[in-house]
Parts: C-alpha cells; sequence; structure tokens
C-alpha cells in the first residue's frame, strides 16, 4: 500500500524527479526501477536495510554515479547531460568527510570555496567556522580533529556554497551528543529554502524531520507515504514491508 | 566557476600537502640519489670502465622509476580518504582536474631533477657541459611533461584497480619507450660531446610529438578515467 | 554475397588464400637476388602477419572509441577479442623475424626498429590484458581497457619513429624488400598472403566474438537463476 504525495496539489516546483531509475554493477543490478518526486522545500527521509540501494540513490543524484538506465533530474536538469549546474546546487555529507588530513580546517574550507567559487570567502568561512563551534581550531591540521569535529568541518564544507538540495547520508552515525545537537540546530536553521533528502537507520529522527517518508528494499520502493504517523507504527510498517520482502 | 581559479585552487592543494609532509619529495630524491650509487656499483666492473655512454640512460631510468614511486603516493590519499569524491562533486572540469594534477606532479619531478642532476654531474660527468645547458634544459622539460602527463592519466586508472601499486608500471613502462629513446639520445650526446639544437632537432621533435599527442589524448579520455 | 562473409565460409576463403599464397610463394614467385636468398620468402608471411596485427590493434582502438561514446558492452567484446588476435599476430610476427634473421643472417635477434616495436607492441597489449585482469566490475574494466587501447594505438607509430634513433648494429636489417617494385610474381604471391591473412583475422575476430556474446548470455541466464 503506498499513498504518493499529491502531485496536483503542491504550489512548489520539483527540485528531484526520479523515473524508472535503474543502476547495474556489472551483473549485480543494484536499482531496479526507482521513481519518486520531491518538491522544494520538502524533506525526504529514505530508510531501509543496509545493501537497499540507498546510498547508491543518493550518488546517483550527486552526479557521482551515471544511470545505467532512467531519467534523473535534479534542480530542473538532467544529472547526465548537464552534471554541472546539479553540482552547483547540492551538498553532500556522507561518513566520508571528504576532507584533507594533512590541510588545516582553513586551508580544506579554502580550497573548497574556490572550486566553488564562492564570493566573499574568508567572511563565509569564518561564519561557517564559529557556527560549527570549530574557530579554534582553524590553524589545526585535520588529522588532529576528532570524529565528532571532522564531521562537522564535512558539514561546513558541505553547505559552503550555499546549495539549495542537501543530500545527507546517515549524517547521524558517529557522532557525539554535541555534533548531533549541532547538527540538528543546523539543520533547523536552514529548513526553510533548502530541500533535503536524508538517508538513515534513525526512524526518530527520520519521522521528526521529513515531510516525504520511503522504505527502499532490493533495489526498489517498497513503500512511501507522505509524512505523518509516529514512531511505533511506522516501525511496524517498515518491519511489515522488510521482512515481507525478505521471507521470498 | 573559473577553470583557472579552480586549476590553481587543486595545484596550490597539492603542493601545501606535499611541503607540509613532505614524504614524496624526501624518498624520491633519496631514491634518485641511490640508485646513482647503484650504479655506480653496477656498472664499475672492469677497471677504468668507461660510462660516458651510458649516463644519458642512467639518469632517465633512474627518473622515471623514481616518479613511477611518486605518481602512486599524489593519488593514493585522494583514494584513501574519499577525498577524490569530494573533488569531483565540485562543479568541475575533469580536465581541469588533470591539468592541475600533471602540473603538480611536474613541479616535484622538476624539484628532484634539480637536486639530481648537480649531484649526477658530481659522480659521472668529467666534462663541462654548461654551454649547452639550455638545449639540455629543453630536452628536460619536455620529457618531462610527457612522463608526468602520461603518468598522471595511467595513475588515475591504476589507483582504481586491485593492484595499484604493480599495475601503473606495467602500463607506464611501455607506452614511455619513445620519450625514453629520444631523451637518453640527447641527453647522452649532451654529456659526451656538446651538440647544439640543430644536432638535437629530431629528438626535440619526437619529444614535442609526443607530449602533444599524449595531452590531447588526455583530455578525450580523461573523464572516463576519472569517473565511476 | 551473406553467404561468401559467413563464419565458415570467411574460414575456407582465408585457408583458399593463405595456402594459395603459400605455394605460390614457393614455386611461382622468384628466388630473391639478395643474399637473403631462399629464406626471404618467410616475408610472403611475415610481413602480412604484421600488417594484420597492426589491423587488429586498429580494430580495437576504433572499438574502444565506440565503447566509450556508447557505453554498449559489444563494443568492449570487439575491442577485446582483437587485442587478444593482435598479441597473438604480434607473437607470431618475432617468430618469423627471428627465424627469418636465422636463417638470412645467422643471428636469433637484431634490435632492428621493426621487431623492436613488436616486442613493445607486445608488451603493451600484454599490459592490457593485465589491466582487465585487476578490475573486478565489468563497466568499470571496459572503460579503463577501451582508454588503454587507444593511447596505446596511438603509441605504436610514435615508438616506431623513435626507434630509429637507435644505432642499427652490425646488422642493417631494414626488410625493405618488397618497398620498390617487387616482381610482378611476387608483387601477386604478397597481396594473395595478405589477403589470406586479412581474410583469416576477419574469420578469427567473427568466432572470437560470438564465443565472447555465448559467454555473456551464459553469464546472464546464470544470475537471472541464481538471483
Amino acid at each position: 500500500m503506498s499513498d504518493s504525495p499529491d502531485r496536483q496539489e503542491s504550489a512548489a516546483p520539483l527540485e528531484i524527479e526520479v523515473e524508472g531509475l535503474r543502476k547495474t554493477f556489472g551483473r549485480r543490478e543494484v536499482l531496479k526501477g526507482i521513481s519518486f518526486s520531491l518538491e522544494r522545500g520538502g524533506f525526504l527521509s529514505i530508510f531501509g536495510p543496509n545493501g537497499a540501494g540507498k546510498t547508491t540513490t543518493l550518488r546517483v543524484l550527486a552526479t557521482l554515479l551515471t544511470a545505467s538506465a532512467g531519467s534523473v533530474r535534479v534542480a530542473g536538469h538532467d544529472v547526465r547531460e548537464d552534471p554541472m549546474p546539479v553540482r552547483r546546487t547540492i551538498g553532500f555529507i556522507s561518513h566520508n568527510p571528504m576532507l584533507y588530513p594533512d590541510l588545516t580546517a582553513q586551508e580544506n574550507l579554502r580550497f573548497y570555496a574556490d572550486m566553488y567559487g564562492v564570493e566573499g570567502r574568508e567572511a563565509r568561512i569564518t561564519e561557517l567556522l564559529e557556527r560549527l563551534e570549530l574557530s579554534h581550531r582553524r590553524h589545526d591540521v585535520v588529522h588532529t580533529f576528532s570524529k565528532g569535529m571532522r564531521q562537522r568541518l564535512a558539514i561546513a564544507r558541505a553547505i559552503l556554497h550555499r546549495p539549495r538540495l542537501l543530500l545527507l547520508d546517515e549524517p547521524h552515525s558517529g557522532l557525539d551528543p554535541r555534533a548531533v545537537d549541532i547538527l540538528d540546530g543546523l539543520l533547523a536553521d536552514i529548513r526553510a529554502e533548502h530541500t533535503f533528502v536524508m538517508v538513515t537507520h534513525n526512524i526518530a529522527k527520520g519521522l521528526e524531520l521529513g515531510t516525504q517518508l520511503m522504505i527502499v528494499e532490493s533495489g526498489r520502493i517498497a513503500y512511501e507515504q507522505a509524512a505523518g504517523g509516529d514512531p511505533a507504527s511506522f516501525t511496524a510498517v517498515y518491519r511489515e514491508h522488510v521482512q515481507e520482502r525478505s521471507l521470498l | 566557476m573559473n577553470g583557472w581559479a579552480q586549476f590553481k585552487a587543486i595545484l596550490r592543494k597539492d603542493l601545501i600537502r606535499e611541503l607540509r609532509t613532505r614524504d614524496m619529495l624526501v624518498s624520491m630524491i633519496l631514491f634518485v640519489l641511490l640508485a646513482m650509487v647503484i650504479f655506480h656499483y653496477a656498472f664499475t666492473v672492469k677497471e677504468g670502465a668507461d660510462l660516458t655512454y651510458f649516463t644519458g640512460g642512467m639518469l632517465w631510468v633512474t627518473f622515471i622509476f623514481a616518479m613511477l614511486l611518486g605518481l602512486n603516493r599524489s593519488f593514493a590519499q585522494e583514494k584513501d580518504e574519499r577525498c577524490l569524491d569530494g573533488l569531483l562533486l565540485c562543479p568541475v572540469d575533469r580536465v581541469t582536474i588533470f591539468f592541475a594534477k600533471t602540473a603538480g606532479n611536474l613541479i616535484f619531478l622538476l624539484f628532484i631533477q634539480a637536486v639530481a642532476v648537480p649531484v649526477f654531474t658530481l659522480f659521472f660527468i668529467a666534462r663541462s657541459y654548461a654551454g649547452d645547458v639550455l638545449p639540455f634544459l629543453v630536452v628536460l622539460l619536455l620529457a618531462d611533461v610527457g612522463i608526468c602527463a602520461l603518468g598522471t592519466l595511467l595513475a588515475t586508472i591504476s589507483m582504481n584497480t586491485r593492484s595499484r601499486d604493480l599495475l601503473l608500471p606495467i602500463l607506464f613502462l611501455p607506452l614511455i619507450v619513445p620519450v625514453l629513446i629520444a631523451a637518453t639520445g640527447a641527453t647522452t650526446l649532451i654529456f659526451v660531446e656538446g651538440v647544439g639544437f640543430a644536432d638535437l632537432a629530431a629528438r626535440l621533435l619526437l619529444l614535442l610529438g609526443f607530449d602533444a599527442v599524449f595531452l590531447v589524448a588526455a583530455w578525450g579520455t580523461y573523464d572516463f578515467a576519472i569517473g565511476e | 554475397m551473406k553467404k561468401l562473409v559467413s563464419a565458415p565460409a570467411l574460414f575456407a576463403e582465408a585457408g583458399i588464400c593463405l595456402i594459395a599464397g603459400l605455394l605460390l610463394a614457393f614455386w611461382w614467385a622468384p628466388v630473391d637476388a639478395s643474399s637473403m636468398g631462399f629464406s626471404q620468402k618467410i616475408f610472403y608471411y611475415h610481413a602480412p602477419i604484421a600488417e594484420t596485427a597492426l589491423v587488429a590493434f586498429g580494430v580495437a582502438f576504433v572499438a574502444a572509441i565506440a565503447y566509450l561514446r556508447t557505453g554498449r558492452l559489444t563494443w568492449d567484446r570487439l575491442s577485446y577479442v582483437s587485442v587478444r588476435l593482435g598479441l597473438l599476430f604480434s607473437i607470431l610476427v618475432m617468430l618469423t623475424g627471428m627465424i627469418w634473421g636465422k636463417a638470412a643472417w645467422d643471428t636469433w635477434w637484431a634490435w632492428e626498429p621493426r621487431l623492436t616495436t613488436f616486442l613493445l607492441v607486445c608488451f603493451l597489449y600484454a599490459a592490457y590484458w593485465v589491466l582487465r585482469s585487476v578490475v573486478d566490475e565489468e563497466q568499470r574494466r571496459a572503460t579503463y581497457a577501451a582508454v588503454f587501447a587507444i593511447i596505446a594505438f596511438i603509441d605504436v607509430p610514435i615508438t616506431f619513429f623513435a626507434t630509429r634513433f637507435l644505432p642499427e648494429g652490425l646488422h642493417p636489417v631494414v626488410i625493405t624488400t618488397g618497398d620498390t617494385g617487387m616482381a610482378g610474381s611476387m608483387l601477386v604471391s604478397f597481396l594473395i598472403s595478405m589477403l589470406g591473412m586479412a581474410l583469416l583475422l576477419a574469420a578469427l575476430t567473427r568466432r572470437d566474438l560470438a564465443i565472447e556474446k555465448l559467454k555473456d548470455r551464459v553469464a546472464d541466464l546464470k544470475s537471472t537463476i541464481g538471483g
């Protein structure tokens, strides 16, 4: 049973449009035809067991992978034909901080700022370092950072260029409580005017933040709904759908 | 997003990183100097053995093997920390990445050569070739460009495979033979006899041709080499 | 017309040409006037094999470009098959070259441009094989192999020019018997052998490609059944 969000009613333009997305690695078909859309300002929470294809979907949206079939449009551009404008509008946070360990926090951020052509580079870097409570480590080399700090810096890296769409791959995993608070605070701050896709195992967080929910299993969408419901009942739904398939 | 600004950003990042850790540079310089000493022991079998006609060869073989060591390093970190993903997420032309990486490798190679050549001259060259420094430098530069361009392209491919360190030499060495032939020939002539540009013309043309052809080939294929 | 290019027909045509070429070479074409004498006749096989090897690599080159542009694995299969055949032919070039060298100048090996180039060509395409074997994922393997096939092919002529810089040594072994004004009968025999080799390449390529495609189908079926 799936209730897809009623597209006719939403006035907001579609930030993401995925139609029949398939991805094959050699002989292994990881994504078997995924279709969904997300309007601007929405927050899509994606759940699912490991190996379901959640991260693969995210990487296709991020232009890091090319789809084997199907069409994927982000911010009005086809991801395969026109990846550059897509890259300018997205920010990606994953378990890998994608930071250079031998460079300082400032050097890392300066590098990415230059790559994205961020205006007012220094002011923006200072602002973000303050917001993420890393100003005091500005000139320290990243390999001296704790994991939580690296994730925080990674967040700074991801939103440096003011992307409209944020792709988050299990962003809360491995964070200490303080970092979790900072991240949640930041997400709350930029919630308006931004669109999010978050892959997570944390059902409570996913439900709290999401306006749209999706369960991916074995490369397909097993279940989707517009927001609502409490964690307990959703967990039941989750178990039901994931269990159902794995018994096949 | 200015391609030139991005080129500079990547180059600057690689230079800062290397200057700070110095692991690639130090290892490569040590390797090169050691190789020279080993060559002496390996070739001086007979009393008064004359290595004059081996000089060009010794020099370039050393540089090529040192470069093979260094190339893997320059990509290893991108790969290990998944920084390559971060780089690919940026709205940057993949070819810009290629040129920036090649330029970085070229700078490292030139630096090492700046240290190695004087030492080599001290060890093996009796004749002063001060008058032929200009042709020598031209040969050096042209050969370096070929080595770095080809090396960067191949390192990009090999870093994504199972046996990355072993694969690079196997791919690289057969392809670099033309450069090796032209560079060693030219360099030996300069060391031994002292020749002008006219005599070196054919070899210089070959090096130039190689560089041009491979830069264009890399331009066309780098997108595929670095993507996923 | 279709019958003429079907797989068995190609082999038959190749066989006919090659045997005809051989007979003509030995009985009709005159013995070479130069010092090489009778041993020169290996040239009728040696040169066509060499040229055919290069044609095979050329096919691999074009197929590689086609793969990068279309992403269709058939092109990758063609590229792979062509490289394999090219490598086989290259090894034959080396062997026939060495036999010729021994017969004509009493030396098994000489660092002359053509032989040297083919030696390097063998290493180059052996590297192609190694590359393929260390990439696990199919699309990526095909992509990397294609890039390498392209730059390898570009490198071959450059290498050939470069080897001319090397000193010739004791044997000025420039195999240019056929370059200017081959006697009529020599030319005809040569061309027939040439055609025979080309047909052989076509026949083998076709067969090998069909085998690869069959292998792919089997693998597809296996994965569908196996789940």
